[in-house]
């Protein structure tokens, strides 16, 4: 078992280890910075409060007088919840429209394994980066937090990193339905792209208007709020819930096509 | 047993015809060519057996399988090699780590007997293979396991002279061992060293199905002949040469009659020069199944037998 999922984590191994230091670099420069913000002699907050409500919806925005409310928008709104949304979902969309494209599919299912097993396994190895990223910047912030003689509630950082599992796994699921419904990869890889990126807007807008707060409800970032978990210590459960069963929904979805597709035509 | 049957496959893209209404079968420790000119649908056939594609209509079975039932083919895939046309390795990794994890799924008894045979660099990686390299890896492969039936779509496209008569050897070692083989080509000589029977296949249609002998003995040679002094086909034209035409210098012409007529004959004139090759595939479809496809296609159920008549 899991000879597929292993075989592809092994493939990605050199993008997950640039990613895992590259980011985890990213967030040690972030935390650096924040001693001359907090030093400086400016209201920050203040100044916040008169960016328009849809910008402070977008980017989790708080505060950003205390390390938790600056690390939640620096970090986890921008680059968890933007960036690496598009990066998995951007991934995922990959998993099958690449191997149709490039004729490896072929040689995969000339092998004793049924598809949904090729999808499941190929799904499940975008945990290894996932899980990878997570534990690498999760580890790198709080040694930079501590390094600039501040601190923060280790079962908070833990939390939000736990909790960008199911949100992650929810945007490559996005992904690789596109993957196994549109033939050109390439194709498949933007319009992941540009989906969780308006799913993302749509969560920010719905959020401050309020007859279209409905909408908010089908984009995934309406279930994982980092500055919730960081400035408050309120951690959404529920909402994680509904992240792993939307995945696993989406994950069935792309099962039922793949599994009835002629492969390359 | 019957190792692969066909019956009454038809494959459409939307309104193009990848295969019409086919029906044959491969017999247990044969080995079978498909043979066609590019486009006839071969590989559609054959990714039709592998599962790949779906039937629109009719179905297959490979070792007992419908290729339409996926828990039945899934089984019958351990017994079964494949080497497809256009080889899909990962660029990026080693051909070990491929071969690695293919044995992981399917298992690599015969793995170090192959390598012998065919040895591309294994611990190089594949995106610096050159495509002899690629296409032994692919034979590795699809033989590693031990199956029972092995399906090539083209499988000596990019193989150097040496290697590809090493490939024909082996294949016929494979069916000493009792290997079923089904392999597709588009090169008549190729079929010839090591096919039992041969289908052939043309728009999607199978329009003979025969013995390699019988087939060869349609084929004919083309002899393309030099000759001292002036020579008009119509004076030089004897029995058993067809389609005769003048080439610089002499005339070129298929011969289906016995072999020892010929060169009786031809000693008889003062040659120059003289090349005695295999025809082409598309004269050997035009020449003696030219009649056939004109039938089939007014036809509404082709029947491969007429052809034989």
């Amino acid at each position: 078992m899991l000879e597929i999922a292993r075989y592809e984590t092994e493939k990605r191994r050199r993008g997950t280890v640039a990613l895992a230091v590259g980011i985890g670099v990213l967030a040690l420069v972030f935390v650096a910075f924040f001693p001359s913000l907090d030093s400086a002699d400016v209201d920050i907050d203040a100044m916040l409060a008169a960016y328009p409500p849809a910008i402070q919806e977008a980017f989790g925005i708080a505060t950003l007088s205390t390390i938790e409310g600056f690390l939640a928008v620096e970090i986890y709104q921008f680059v968890w919840l933007l960036l690496l949304g598009l990066y998995f979902a951007y991934s995922a969309a990959g998993l099958i429209a690449d191997d149709v494209e490039r004729d490896r599919m072929d040689l995969t299912l000339s092998l004793p394994v049924s598809r949904s097993r090729v999808l499941a396994e190929k799904f499940l190895s975008l945990l290894v980066p996932i899980l990878a990223l997570n534990a690498v910047v999760a580890a790198a912030v709080y040694v930079g937090v501590l390094a600039i003689d501040q601190s923060i509630d280790p079962l908070d950082l833990a939390m939000v990193h736990a909790l960008s599992v199911p949100y992650l796994l929810a945007c490559g699921a996005i992904g690789l339905v596109l993957s196994v419904l549109v033939s050109r990869a390439d194709v498949a890889k933007r319009i992941a792209i540009a989906l969780v990126f308006v799913l993302f807007l749509v969560e920010s807008v719905s959020a401050s208007t309020e007859e279209l707060e409905w909408l908010g409800y089908v984009s995934p970032t309406r279930y994982y709020d980092p500055t919730a978990i960081l400035v408050e210590g309120s951690y959404d459960f529920v909402g994680a819930a509904v992240l792993l069963g939307a995945a696993v929904a989406l994950v069935l979805l792309a099962r039922f096509r793949f599994s009835g597709a002629d492969i390359g035509t | 047993m019957v190792a692969i049957e066909v019956t009454d496959l038809t494959k459409r893209y939307g309104e193009v015809i990848g295969v019409d209404s086919l029906s044959f079968s491969v017999e247990e420790g044969e080995v079978f060519g498909f043979l066609g000119p590019n486009g006839a649908g071969k590989t559609t056939t054959i990714r039709t057996l592998l599962g790949l594609l779906s039937p629109t209509d009719g179905t297959a079975r490979v070792l007992g399988a419908d290729v339409r039932d996926e828990a039945a083919l899934i089984e019958a895939k351990r017994r079964i090699g494949y080497l497809p046309a256009d080889l899909g390795f990962d660029e990026g990794l080693t051909g070990k780590r491929v071969l690695d994890h293919h044995a992981s799924i399917k298992g690599d008894a015969r793995r170090t007997e192959l390598l012998e045979l065919f040895d591309p660099p294994l611990e190089r990686v594949i995106r610096e293979y050159s495509t002899g390299n690629e296409r032994m890896l692919g034979i590795v492969q699809a033989f590693m396991h031990d199956p029972e039936l092995v399906i090539m779509d083209e499988p000596t496209s990019g193989l150097d002279p040496l290697k590809q008569e090493r490939f024909h050897e082996f294949i016929r070692a494979e069916r000493e061992r009792g290997t079923t083989v089904f392999f597709s080509s588009h090169v008549l000589s190729e079929v010839r060293q090591v096919c039992d029977r041969v289908g052939i296949l043309r728009e999607g249609r199978l329009v003979a199905l025969e013995d390699v002998e019988t087939l060869l003995n349609r084929g004919g040679k083309r002899v393309q002949v030099r000759l001292v002094g002036e020579t008009s086909p119509e004076k030089f034209v004897t029995e058993g040469m067809v389609d005769v035409e003048p080439i610089a210098g002499g005339l070129q012409f298929t011969y289906t009659g016995e072999y020892n007529a010929l060169l009786d004959y031809l000693a008889d004139h003062d040659v120059l020069d003289i090349d005695i090759g295999e025809p082409p595939l598309e004269d050997v479809f035009m020449h003696y199944y030219g009649d056939g496809f004109e039938r089939e296609s007014e036809s509404a159920t082709p029947k491969t037998e007429a052809l034989d008549a």
